[in-house]
């Protein structure tokens, strides 16, 4: 690589005079564009813990540049999506402040509560529909796969709606039925789209199952895979969301779309979609 | 000790004719028992490997105390066993030589099918067009055993041992840097049937 | 007592194999790293000798058997662009065949200085899988020398590495052995 060009790119990561270097030429511009681009989740996480350089090459681990507080604080405002928080700067510097003031806020690809959000297309009875399937990295054997979490899928939805109290109420089988022989059990069949009311309230409708069913049905098909993105609750007291922006310009690739304060306890409760 | 023998009958020189004798006889005795010292001291030596001369040196010596003649049998016995090792050093030296003449020979042997490989492997890479690198490749396959040769790629040493890249053949590997224009690897070790030809190629990463 | 030995044991064991899994120094890998790029750069320049309109159909075709060497035997190519994200499943060979046989009368293909090159992950036969990223200008003029087509992408190899071993001369020679697998061809914005 030109001496200009490393210039140019240490500029370009920098954020310092982004538009005079247009004037080195397209080519140039191009490769530079591409250099600062987060072209992979793997890089995403090795320049979020600073382990490689500006120009993409790996840290020695032994080398003290390695996960540098001081280079990571100085260069992890290049994996935001600056369209969002270019306007607004405070959160982004208050987690880089954050992340940088201690010590155990890496990323690893091993170390779980992080989820890929894969949207597909599928045939759901000859109709085309839309469903998001949630996966995690799990640990097997001599490594790790990906493997399906759960889905979300519409239908599926509509089918357990959050029942008003008052309504629940009155759908219930009195607690002498036993005596009865069940003789009253026909009315849980009656109505239908209230049925799980009768369950135990440890009752959580199961949707990876529902999923499976209807593939297996064949009344699903799949079609394609329409986009992906990250969920990561990794990080204490924070959670964000890694999309892929395909555009020119510095600021390209995989970068953080959304960035959200919260305490672990509150996580739980939104984990329990991605990893029910 | 001519020196000494001449200032012993200069000195002696007013003394009787009898005295004259004794003197001359007692100045020869000294002199025989000083050369048997220095032979046995130096054959010992010689035996006990002592000394810094080299075998030419050695030989030289012991042809010294033989002109000699000094009729002891410690000399004698000395000179049996010296000779003996010598003779056995001489023939290593031989054996040695031979074995380094042989060497030299092989090396020189190796290192030209190593230059014509290494030269050839660039023209190859730099060829200016596909005809001419596979007449190139052709003329390189004469130096092997068969076009189906071995060949490793060192990649690294780093683990204090070598990682290889995946085996392939000489035939393979030439069109692969005729393909890619590129000479990634340079030769690190040949090896050759009895007709001189090679059958195994290593390579290691520039 | 027996029983602590028995659990010693096996907690060495376990210790051991954790170890021998992933115990790669920086500098090996680096080495696996480089080879890995290798590979790939020896498909690029594959597709430029395929794609150019000046090499000659045999010359193309044994250049093609190359390139499949490099992959796996069920390894796919799924190409997407800009106008349509819709995936275009293709197998290696048919790829190939496709690049030799586009309707340009003279073809540009150049590579950025720009290769990416994952963390190897192992999978759980103890695989390593990685991701090389590299990006290509493709161009494509017409009889009258005008540029008919342009376009960016974004390559993603799938990279196999695996440790293997062979008899050679009577020794047994350790080595890596690297595979391509599925790559993905993603058209990157122009604006």
């Amino acid at each position: 690589m030109s001496k200009k060009l490393l210039i140019l790119v240490l500029a370009l990561c920098f954020g310092i005079l982004p538009m005079r270097a247009q004037s080195i030429g397209n080519v140039q511009m191009d490769e530079a564009n591409l250099y600062a681009m987060t072209k992979q989740m793997g890089q995403f996480i090795r320049r979020f813990n600073y382990e490689e350089d500006q120009f993409g090459n790996q840290i020695n681990p032994k080398d003290p540049s390695y996960r540098n507080t001081e280079k990571r604080r100085q260069s992890m405002a290049i994996l935001f999506d600056q369209q969002t928080y270019g306007n607004q700067p405070d959160l982004q510097r208050y987690f880089i402040e954050d992340v940088t003031s201690n010590d155990s806020t890496f990323m690893t690809f091993l170390g779980g509560r992080w989820y890929s959000e894969v949207s597909a297309s599928f045939k759901y009875k000859g109709k085309n529909v839309s469903i998001i399937m949630i996966l995690g990295v799990e640990k097997e054997g001599l490594g790790s796969k990906w493997v399906l979490n759960n889905i979300y899928f519409s239908e599926f939805n509509k089918l357990f709606p959050t029942g008003e109290i008052a309504e629940k109420e009155k759908h219930f089988l009195h607690p002498m039925s036993h005596e009865l022989d069940f003789m009253n059990i026909y009315k849980i069949f009656k109505e239908p789209e209230v049925i799980e009311y009768y369950a135990s309230k440890r009752f959580e409708p199961d949707y990876l199952t529902l999923f499976f069913y209807e593939i297996k049905k064949g009344n699903l098909v799949f079609q394609e895979v329409e986009s992906v993105k990250f969920h990561v609750f990794q990080i204490k007291d924070w959670y964000f969301e890694v999309s892929w922006f395909n555009r020119m310009g510095s600021n390209s690739g995989w970068l953080i779309s959304n960035l959200i304060y919260i305490s672990e306890k509150e996580k739980k409760d939104l984990i329990k979609f991605y990893e029910p | 000790m001519l020196l000494l023998l001449a200032a012993f009958i200069t000195i002696g020189g007013n003394t009787s004719c009898k005295s004259k004798k004794r003197l001359a006889k007692e100045a020869a005795e000294a002199e025989y028992k000083a050369r048997v010292a220095e032979a046995v001291r130096d054959l010992t030596a010689i035996l006990d490997d002592e000394t810094t001369w080299t075998l030419e040196e050695k030989e030289h010596r012991v042809q010294t105390i033989k002109d000699w003649n000094l009729q002891n049998a410690e000399v004698d016995d000395l000179l049996f066993q010296v000779e003996k090792k010598l003779s056995r050093e001489r023939a290593q030296a031989a054996q040695r030589a031979e074995e380094e003449r042989r060497a030299a020979e092989e090396a020189a042997r190796a290192q030209q099918p190593k230059n014509v490989l290494e030269r050839n492997l660039a023209s190859i890479a730099s060829a200016s067009s596909t005809t001419q690198a596979n007449r190139l490749i052709n003329e390189t396959l004469q130096l092997f055993a068969n076009n189906n040769v071995p060949v490793l790629i060192i990649i690294t040493q780093a683990g204090g041992f070598n990682d290889y890249d995946k085996p392939t053949t000489i035939e393979n590997y030439l069109n692969y840097v005729k393909d890619q224009k590129v000479n990634r690897n340079k030769v690190n070790d040949l090896k050759f049937n009895d007709a001189g030809k090679i059958t195994e190629v290593e390579l290691i990463k520039r | 007592m027996k029983k602590i030995l028995a659990t010693l044991a096996l907690v060495v064991l376990v210790a051991g194999a954790a170890m021998a899994q992933d115990e790669l120094s920086f500098e090996r890998k680096q080495a696996i790293d480089s080879l890995a790029l290798e590979k790939v750069r020896d498909l690029s320049k594959y597709i430029k000798i395929v794609g150019s309109k000046e090499t000659a159909w045999s010359e193309a075709n044994r250049v093609i058997d190359r390139a499949e060497e490099l992959f796996m035997s069920n390894a796919e190519i799924g190409v997407s662009s800009i106008a349509s994200n819709k995936i275009k499943y293709y197998k290696v060979r048919p790829y190939f065949e496709h690049l030799m046989r586009l309707n340009y009368d003279r073809v540009e293909i150049e590579w950025y200085n720009i290769e990416y090159v994952s963390d190897l992950q192992r999978q759980p036969d103890g695989t390593y899988v990685g991701v090389i990223t590299i990006f290509q200008t493709f161009r494509g003029y017409d009889k009258e020398g005008n540029l008919a087509y342009k376009d960016t992408t974004k390559k993603d190899i799938t990279v196999y590495v695996k440790r293997k071993e062979t008899q050679i001369g009577g020794r047994m020679i350790g080595f890596w052995d690297v595979m391509l697998g599925d790559m993905r061809v993603k058209e990157t914005a122009n604006k």
